[in-house]
């Protein structure tokens, strides 16, 4: 009981703290909100206020009917929709393999997966331009999608996660005469549900924000994904015109569907950060 | 009978995996290794002959020759020290700080709080990029919050006074003591090296650490939450103020994450790509340009892949050093 | 053990990646087979902006229509990038701009088409242009068209300040005096590029440029160049001067457009860009004020390359002399504010837009960009000292300028 004023005085710092950087972290999606739906003068007069002076949305009109935006997300939709279905299904075919099968070479195989790791990606740029170039495949959709449709830490994680669950359901599978891939199927993969959910939106979002590969897989604008439309847009070509209410309305229109993964699946995104954290 | 069909199967399992990662990570790298050994000018394929094959020329000319390439290289590295200098201390106490507060026990609606903060981490960087262009901006908010407190805001993307240049400047050294200025170290005078940050290079700091912060919290999260409630109690027994906990107690309690962050930020700092091809391009005056954005530059602006590849693998080498490094610096003093 | 099935797996990835590579492989010394019948016809733009890549597009309808070829106009976002990664992956499109100060780079490692003997009567364009695209004794590519720099004045914001049309500076010092009145009266006096491309005007005014004529020898680091930059750099300096960005615009004719700015040097293409996003300024253009050694301006130019690996190269040749007659390009005269590359065209041009004096008499005494290949990087680096030029020391700027121009010269 002693301690009962200085708890007081305790609890309000903290909660000042939290408030405080709450609005840091969530006041920029606040501004690009309301500036998206602001005039331009509107917006370089008031960048700060959160209320649009008139509301206008005359920026989406134009991010629709102007620009290419509609062409980039289609883009974006299918080689989004690929990369995380083939992510989630060859990382957690190959986590399974490492974590229960017997071959030889598996040792290997998951050393050299926990060295692809640690490759930074943008060191990558070069030679991956190379090697798509030589097999005749530079600017095709084939380009955007089969260099990054598996993933190394996807891999890691998923053999973290068998290895943490027992064995047992699968050798009475397996004694009940099933195949492996049939024992991975039908017994294995329904059992690991929680994981392939985090591998699912962690694919979903790492192919979504993808930028660096579109810039040396493809150069034809029919191909551009949202992140690269978007570098574009921004980086844009002489007479354009600053126009921050449609680049903002453009990139909060990217941001839109991982924002609403993150509010509905949180828990997962965190496990993933946590889990992330276990690899080094 | 098993063990041959498992072996198969586990090979079928993986194969995928190590076909692409091979196909496009080895092999490219390979490639790349070559190209750096060349004078390839960015026509046909690279592997035909008649390709000059230039030796280590590409590795030298950032070292050794005095010229445009060497100056460049040694530009970026001198921006991306600077940048590492400050994001990798900056988000590593700003995650910390956060969890610390949010783990207050007696706090509650801590799940709303720690969503805000990681929210940044998991939107696209170039959607935030341009977000921070906007809130930058000479009319922008970050200079119409200055302004209400009678502070005239820099214009942040075009200025590339460095920040130690500035402050050096206030207190009335605006032109460069000859000693500095007349003496250079691989290509750059002594002057340029201690030029600090950029104002520009700034704003890229303060995104960066604003969008990572919260990933990094989220990892000290988890091992504050670790720590057994006993400890905690034994030391406030012991009459420790919060700082000595915090230095005697959580700390080393939690030294495997923080090793784990200052990896992490070490590696991604020296990675920084895609705020630097959004926001600036390397400009204004080259204060923001990096390795990766020069290498990048090198090869598809002008033509010079065997550079851009040489100087991928050299950011490569600085980055694998810089983990082992750290790696024997936690050994050291936990022993 | 397990290593060495590790290894062979590698090694057989490998192997099946070498075996794909096909094309890639070969050599490429040959001349490139090429199409017979209707073909497809890629052209690869950079585009001023919207107007510019209608006008093509529509340019290109008809000669596809009429020629019975197809023919696809992409807009680039930065057409060096996609050029340079085209031609890499041995794919280039068949038609694309080049600009003055690339021609250089890709002439020299053989990515051009030397057509200028097919194109009919290349005398008619310009003899700076032909020069301008001339490598080893060779015209390259026909001049699509050219521009000049301009001092453009918003006259409602003149007036403002009390001026009137006897103040608009034909001197250096006239231009100071009235930046000094603008600025007073609450504006910015000048709008002005932060690059070579606008600041070089001023060198050319003093009687200096980056490279002696023939473009052999580096001439960067000069009293002449010196004087010019000091006199900018005071400019900055009293903020008569500003640059786009700090003027929240990407470029210096959108500050000019949004009233930011009393002046500004632009080009001609600043015409169609505030007739579409400005629609209300007032302005009128005049020669650039002239400097100690007398009037000076930039002038640019690109010209429709065709790829030497195209496969099309008849209907590419073919497709550029329809999009270079006189008439063609008063149409593109028209729609974007550019002016003819041929002679045939400039009176039908001057007699249509008398406005445009000033852009059309810099012809007169303009200079042309730096023609020679691997100077791209040292402009690029002297446009990123003029960047930091207001708190830099224009004579060490000069004379590293000077140092990579003699490098890159060199070789």
């Amino acid at each position: 009981m002693r301690r009962q004023p200085r708890g007081l005085v305790n609890t309000f710092v903290g909660y000042s703290i939290l408030i405080f950087f709450a609005l840091v972290f969530l006041y920029p999606f606040v501004i690009q909100l309301a500036n998206s739906l602001k005039t331009e003068p509107d917006a370089a007069a008031n960048p700060l206020s959160p209320v649009p002076g008139p509301v206008s949305f005359a920026s989406f009109e134009r991010i629709f009917e102007g620009t290419d935006f509609p062409l980039w997300l289609g883009n974006s939709l299918l080689v989004t929709l690929v990369l995380t279905a083939g992510r989630v299904f060859f990382d957690s075919l190959a986590g399974y393999a490492l974590a229960r099968l017997r071959f030889a070479g598996r040792r290997a195989i998951f050393a050299g997966v926990v060295a692809v790791i640690a490759v930074p990606g943008v060191v990558l740029l070069i030679p991956k331009f190379l090697v798509l170039n030589q097999l005749g495949i530079y600017d095709s959709y084939t380009a955007l999608i089969l260099p990054i449709i598996v993933d190394a830490a996807g891999v890691f994680i998923m053999k973290q996660f068998f290895e943490s669950v027992p064995a047992s359901m699968e050798e009475a599978a397996r004694i009940d005469g099933a195949g492996v891939f049939r024992t991975y199927w039908s017994v294995v993969l329904p059992m690991a549900r929680p994981a392939l959910i985090t591998l699912t939106i962690l694919s979903f979002q790492g192919s979504w924000n993808e930028f660096p590969h579109t810039l040396v897989a493809v150069q034809n604008p029919d191909l551009f994904t949202l992140p690269r439309g978007l570098a574009d847009l921004v980086s844009g070509s002489l007479g354009t015109g600053t126009q921050y209410p449609l680049k903002l309305g453009a990139a909060l229109l990217a941001t839109i569907p991982v924002a609403v993964i993150f509010v509905i699946f949180q828990r997962y995104f965190v496990r993933g950060a946590t889990e992330g954290a276990e690899k080094g | 009978m098993r063990t041959r069909s498992e072996s198969l199967a586990g090979w079928l399992f993986v194969a995928p995996v190590v076909l692409i990662l091979g196909v496009f990570l080895l092999l490219p790298i390979l490639m790349a290794l070559w190209v750096s050994l060349t004078g390839w000018n960015g026509q046909g394929s690279p592997f035909r002959s008649g390709v000059p094959f230039v030796g280590a020329d590409n590795y030298t000319s950032l070292f050794t020759e005095d010229g445009l390439p060497r100056q460049d290289f040694m530009t970026s590295i001198r921006n991306n020290v600077y940048y590492v200098l400050l994001v990798v201390p900056a988000q590593t106490a700003l995650a910390l700080g956060l969890a610390l507060v949010v783990n207050q026990r007696m706090l509650k609606r801590k799940g709303f709080f720690r969503t805000a903060f990681y929210f940044p981490s998991v939107t696209s960087s170039v959607a935030i990029s341009v977000v921070f262009l906007f809130v930058f901006a000479n009319s922008g908010a970050v200079n119409a919050l200055l302004g209400a407190v009678g502070i005239d805001g820099p214009v942040w993307f075009d200025d590339s006074r460095g920040l130690i240049h500035v402050l050096l400047g206030t207190v009335g050294v605006d032109n460069p003591p000859g000693a500095l200025a007349n003496h250079s170290v691989l290509g750059l005078t002594w002057w340029d090296w201690v030029s600090g940050p950029s104002v520009a290079m700034c704003a890229i700091i303060v995104l960066v650490v604003w969008t990572t912060s919260g990933t990094f919290m989220l990892m000290f999260l988890a091992a504050l939450q670790a720590i057994p409630q006993q400890v905690e109690e034994a030391s406030l027994i012991d009459g420790a103020n919060r700082w000595q906990r915090l230095r005697f107690v959580t700390i080393p309690m939690i030294r495997p994450t923080m090793f784990l962050v200052l990896t992490l930020g070490l590696i991604s700092t020296w990675q920084v790509f895609d705020q630097i091809y959004v926001m600036s391009q390397g400009n204004p005056a080259k204060t923001t340009l990096t390795p990766a954005f020069l290498s990048y530059r090198t090869a598809f602006k002008d033509f010079e892949y065997g550079r851009g590849a040489a100087i991928s693998f050299v950011l490569f080498l600085i980055i694998v050093v810089m983990t082992l490094v750290q790696r024997w610096m936690l050994r050291e003093r936990r022993s | 053990m397990p290593h060495r099935t590790v290894l062979a797996a590698f090694a057989a990835g490998a192997l099946l990646a070498s075996a794909a590579c096909g094309s890639g492989f070969d050599d490429d010394s040959a001349d490139t087979p090429q199409r017979s019948g209707p073909v497809s016809l890629q052209i690869l733009i950079g585009s001023s902006g919207q107007a510019e890549t209608t006008a093509v597009q529509e340019a290109a309808a008809k000669w596809a229509s009429s020629s019975g070829n197809t023919a696809t106009v992409t807009p680039a976002q930065d057409l060096t990038q996609q050029l340079g990664q085209a031609f890499a992956g041995d794919s280039p499109p068949d038609v694309f701009y080049v600009d003055a100060v690339r021609l250089a780079d890709y002439a020299s490692v053989g990515a051009l088409e030397p057509y200028g003997d097919k194109i009919s009567n290349p005398d008619d364009f310009y003899e700076s242009l032909r020069t301008a695209f001339t490598y080893d004794g060779k015209l390259y590519c026909a001049p699509k068209d050219f521009s000049t720099l301009a001092l453009v004045v918003n006259t409602d914001l003149w007036s403002k300040a009390g001026l009137t049309e006897a103040d608009v500076p034909t001197t250096w010092d006239q231009l100071t005096s009235v930046s000094q009145k603008i600025k007073s009266s609450g504006t910015v006096p000048l709008a002005l590029g932060d690059t070579r491309d606008r600041i070089g005007a001023f060198m050319v005014q003093a009687g200096g440029w980056i490279t002696s004529a023939d473009g052999k020898t580096a001439t960067a680091d000069s009293p002449e160049n010196l004087q010019a930059l000091q006199y900018v750099q005071g400019l900055l300096k009293n903020k008569y001067a500003q640059y786009p960005k700090a003027l929240d615009a990407g470029w210096a004719g959108e500050a000019f457009g949004k009233g930011k700015a009393a002046m500004t040097i632009e080009g001609n293409w600043i015409k169609g860009a505030l007739r579409a996003d400005f629609p209300n300024v007032k302005y009128t253009v005049h020669p650039l004020p002239a400097g100690p050694k007398g009037q000076g301006t930039l002038s640019f130019t690109t010209c429709w390359g065709v790829a030497a690996k195209s496969k099309n190269k008849d209907a590419a040749v073919n497709f550029v002399e329809a999009m270079t007659t006189a008439e063609q390009q008063m149409t593109f005269a028209k729609a974007f504010g550019v002016m003819p590359s041929r002679q045939s065209a400039g009176a039908q041009f001057t007699q249509q837009y008398p406005d445009d004096k000033a852009f059309i008499d810099g012809a007169g005494y303009a200079q042309g960009p730096v023609n020679a290949p691997k100077m791209d990087s040292v402009l690029a680096d002297f446009d990123t000292g003029l960047q930091g030029l207001a708190n830099g020391d224009p004579k060490a700027l000069l004379g590293r300028v000077q140092k990579n121009t003699e490098s890159a010269l060199g070789r």
